[in-house]
């Protein structure tokens, strides 16, 4: 009985052993990315991560979230207290000096010193250049923010689909038209994502050629071509226009307003397509169209560019196990391939161009409102601080409620820029 | 033997000490450290300080004259007071109930300490689906009730006037039943473990002596009670200044308009959100003073009986 019971630990501590050697086989890699939550590219994400893992035989410790200025925060804190992941897909702009800065992710060019390949499906001139000059991270897909509308809402309303002509006059009286029929006008919660309709607002009081410019203090020009944005947001919130509960919604909330058929208007980005494709009823309900201009300002021109990408952190690099398991996954999720199931409409800076198959009816919409843009440019709010940007946002709230003044908002987060 | 172990008292550092030694390094160290960051000027978690802030005492300054502070330490205190009221007091009853009756006490002991085995973030999605304001579970109710006013327009379109539970009216209701609902089972279990403890043979006797149910509690149990009752009341005022996890879930950054905000999620957010580490840390203190206070002056007030 002993011997037996002796033979069976054997046994259990020979497989243990083994078992243990089979998972020393492959590496396991700590990935952040924003394919969480929602995204439209979640389930490509997935897709891609498990054929990596098949093929590397590799394992992937996913901690995809949404992107939401918390997110940002928690990456950034991450880095501060070592606990940073060994790939991140993250924002390309200011958001990512902090960490760049502190040495802690490594810049392509040393990475190309050992493996001469990396990123060289990219075009150079569209990849990030930081603070520093040096190019770090490798561009996925681009984005594009534009009007998302509900084509039912509006012919219920016997409101036209807009135009890349569309005027700020025309589209007030077209919401006037939405609220009377009892549809809500616009879907947007005013606390959690005001910066789509800021970005829109401030191109509406300025021009897309200094769209980009920083306010360099409270009282020039710029800050109040932001103050005006932030007074157009209030008198949209005045008019009603809003959900009734914009101030207490989630953006989840709002959005599914209007793919309930509730609301008409949506901003938001090429990212949202990927949602509606997945929860909507009826895609050819829905369609891309224009944010209404205003003064120099046409319905054409739209926010767009690459702002994010895959960088390797110093952590990874520095570990013998994980460096070429942390370049072959780079390399691997920005393979021409890979990153064509990641596009519909949206620009790549791959040399060869992408290749996405067949559209479905939004994503032609998409790509058929995307021909008609005459410019596009990158988000200001980008190129502030992320303390500067959440301060400006959460005092949105305040702003539209006449508790702040839009001048007093935009000095408050300028003095933490 | 058992003598020797009484007069040997070295063996028992032994054993104390290891976990003095932890709360050293991961309590009171970084308690102090934390005292420390509160006049040092820092720009985010892991940073080093830039230096000390101007005036030093600048963050304590600005506890007194910050809004959202003031917001902050009264729903707090409300939060306290309804803890104490509506978690301690319905525990209170519950246990009561539970222990007068013979059949089934253990299956309402698990049902009511079952909400706490389920984490915040679960009970705080599902309560935000039952207050949802267009189509939650209570609006859908009021509107099959027909508490909640609509218009039929010409089209035929139904306009509902849906309650929003998180607006400036609803919005502590909101926020603090769930809180009230999860905590109930903890304290309940509590009382009735003190209960169990209360001698059958004095209900016995009171019984004997003509007491019916109503003086049997009153001059018997809650007397015997007043030692659990009064950890209960320190454990709540306590635990109510650290809520954090539900409301936030519910409630995200101080929402409504900046009026929801509470200790616990004003630091988190101001630590976390706002890369305000220095302040966050203030606002630690003031949260680790108004416990140790507030648990005084719960003690002072229900001092636990040495003749129990």
């Amino acid at each position: 009985m002993k011997k037996a019971l002796a033979l069976l630990l054997v046994l259990v501590m020979v497989l243990s052993f083994g078992s243990i050697a089979a998972f020393a086989d492959g590496v396991t890699l700590n990935v952040v990315t924003s394919y969480g939550g929602d995204d439209g590219n979640r389930g490509n994400f997935e897709a891609a991560v498990k054929a990596y893992e098949e093929a590397t035989g590799n394992k992937v410790n996913d901690g995809s979230a949404t992107s939401n200025e918390e997110w940002k925060a928690k990456v950034l804190t991450d880095f501060e207290t070592g606990s940073e992941p060994d790939v991140l897909f993250y924002f390309t702009n200011a958001d990512a000096e902090p960490f760049i800065s502190a040495g802690k992710v490594v810049s392509i060019e040393e990475i190309r010193a050992e493996y001469p390949d990396y990123a060289t499906n990219m075009k150079s001139s569209m990849m990030a250049v930081a603070a520093d000059g040096k190019q770090y991270s490798v561009p996925s897909s681009g984005y594009w923010e534009n009007m998302f509308v509900n084509k039912a809402v509006l012919a219920d309303c016997g409101v036209e689909v807009p135009g890349p002509d569309y005027t700020w006059d025309q589209f007030l009286a077209d919401c006037e038209t939405i609220k009377e029929a009892g549809y809500t006008p616009i879907a947007c919660s005013l606390v959690e994502v005001p910066h789509y309709w800021f970005e829109f607002m401030v191109m509406n009081n300025g021009t897309v050629a200094n769209h980009l410019e920083l306010p360099q203090s409270p009282d020039d020009e710029v800050a109040a071509k932001w103050a005006a944005g932030l007074n157009d947001i209030k008198a949209l919130y005045e008019a009603g226009y809003f959900p009734a509960n914009t101030l207490t919604a989630s953006d989840a909330e709002t959005v599914e307003l209007f793919n309930a058929g509730e609301a008409a208007f949506l901003i938001d980005g090429s990212w949202k397509v990927g949602y509606f494709t997945a929860n909507a009823a009826d895609l050819n309900d829905f369609a891309i169209s224009y944010v209404p201009g205003k003064g120099d300002r046409s319905a054409s021109e739209a926010i767009g560019g690459i702002s994010m990408g895959y960088f390797i952190t110093r952590k990874a690099w520095d570990d013998p196990a994980k460096r070429e398991a942390a370049v072959e996954f780079v390399s691997q999720l920005t393979s021409d391939e890979v990153l064509s199931t990641f596009v519909t409409t949206e620009v790549t800076a791959l040399v060869n161009g992408a290749s996405p198959a067949g559209l479905n009816p939004l994503q032609q919409s998409a790509a058929d409102a995307n021909a008609n843009i005459t410019a596009i440019v990158g988000a200001v709010q980008d190129s502030l601080s992320a303390e500067a940007r959440g301060d400006l946002f959460a005092n949105v709230q305040n702003v539209v409620t006449g508790k702040m003044s839009a001048e007093d908002a935009v000095a408050s987060a300028l003095a933490l820029n | 033997m058992n003598s020797m172990i009484y007069k040997k008292k070295s063996p028992l550092l032994l054993f104390l000490v290891p976990a003095f030694l932890f709360l050293i390094v991961y309590l009171y160290y970084p308690f102090f450290q934390n005292i420390v960051n509160t006049v040092m000027k820092i720009g985010g978690l892991g940073r080093a300080a830039e230096g000390m802030n101007e005036p030093w005492y600048e963050n304590y300054q600005r506890l007194f004259t910050d809004p959202y502070m003031r917001v902050a330490l009264k729903n707090t205190m409300i939060l306290i007071l309804c803890t104490v009221l509506f978690q301690v007091g319905i525990a209170l009853i519950l246990a009561l109930l539970v222990d007068t009756i013979r059949v089934g006490a253990q299956f309402f002991r698990t049902v009511y300490f079952f909400p706490i085995v389920i984490s915040a973030t679960a009970l705080g999605l599902m309560f935000n689906l039952i207050f949802l304001y267009k189509g939650g579970m209570v609006n859908q109710l009021l509107l099959s009730l027909g508490k909640l006013p609509y218009e039929i327009k010409p089209s035929g379109k139904m306009i509902v006037q849906w309650l929003d539970w998180k607006d400036q009216a609803h919005f502590l209701f909101t926020m603090f039943l769930p809180v009230m609902w999860q905590y109930v089972g903890f304290y309940f279990v509590i009382l009735v473990t003190g209960l169990n403890n209360i001698s059958p043979e004095l209900y016995e006797a009171a019984a004997l002596d003509g007491a019916d149910g109503w003086k049997r509690t009153r001059f018997i149990t809650l007397p015997l009670l007043r030692n659990v009752l009064c950890t209960c009341l320190v454990l709540a005022i306590t635990g109510a200044l650290k809520v954090f996890d539900l409301p936030w879930v519910m409630f995200g950054a101080g929402m409504p308009e900046n009026r929801g905000w509470l200790t616990g999620t004003y630091m988190y957010d101001q630590t976390f959100n706002k890369m305000n580490v220095d302040y966050g840390s203030t606002i630690a203190v003031l949260i680790v003073v108004l416990g140790v206070v507030l648990s005084n002056v719960a003690n002072r007030i229900f001092r636990p009986s040495e003749d129990i």
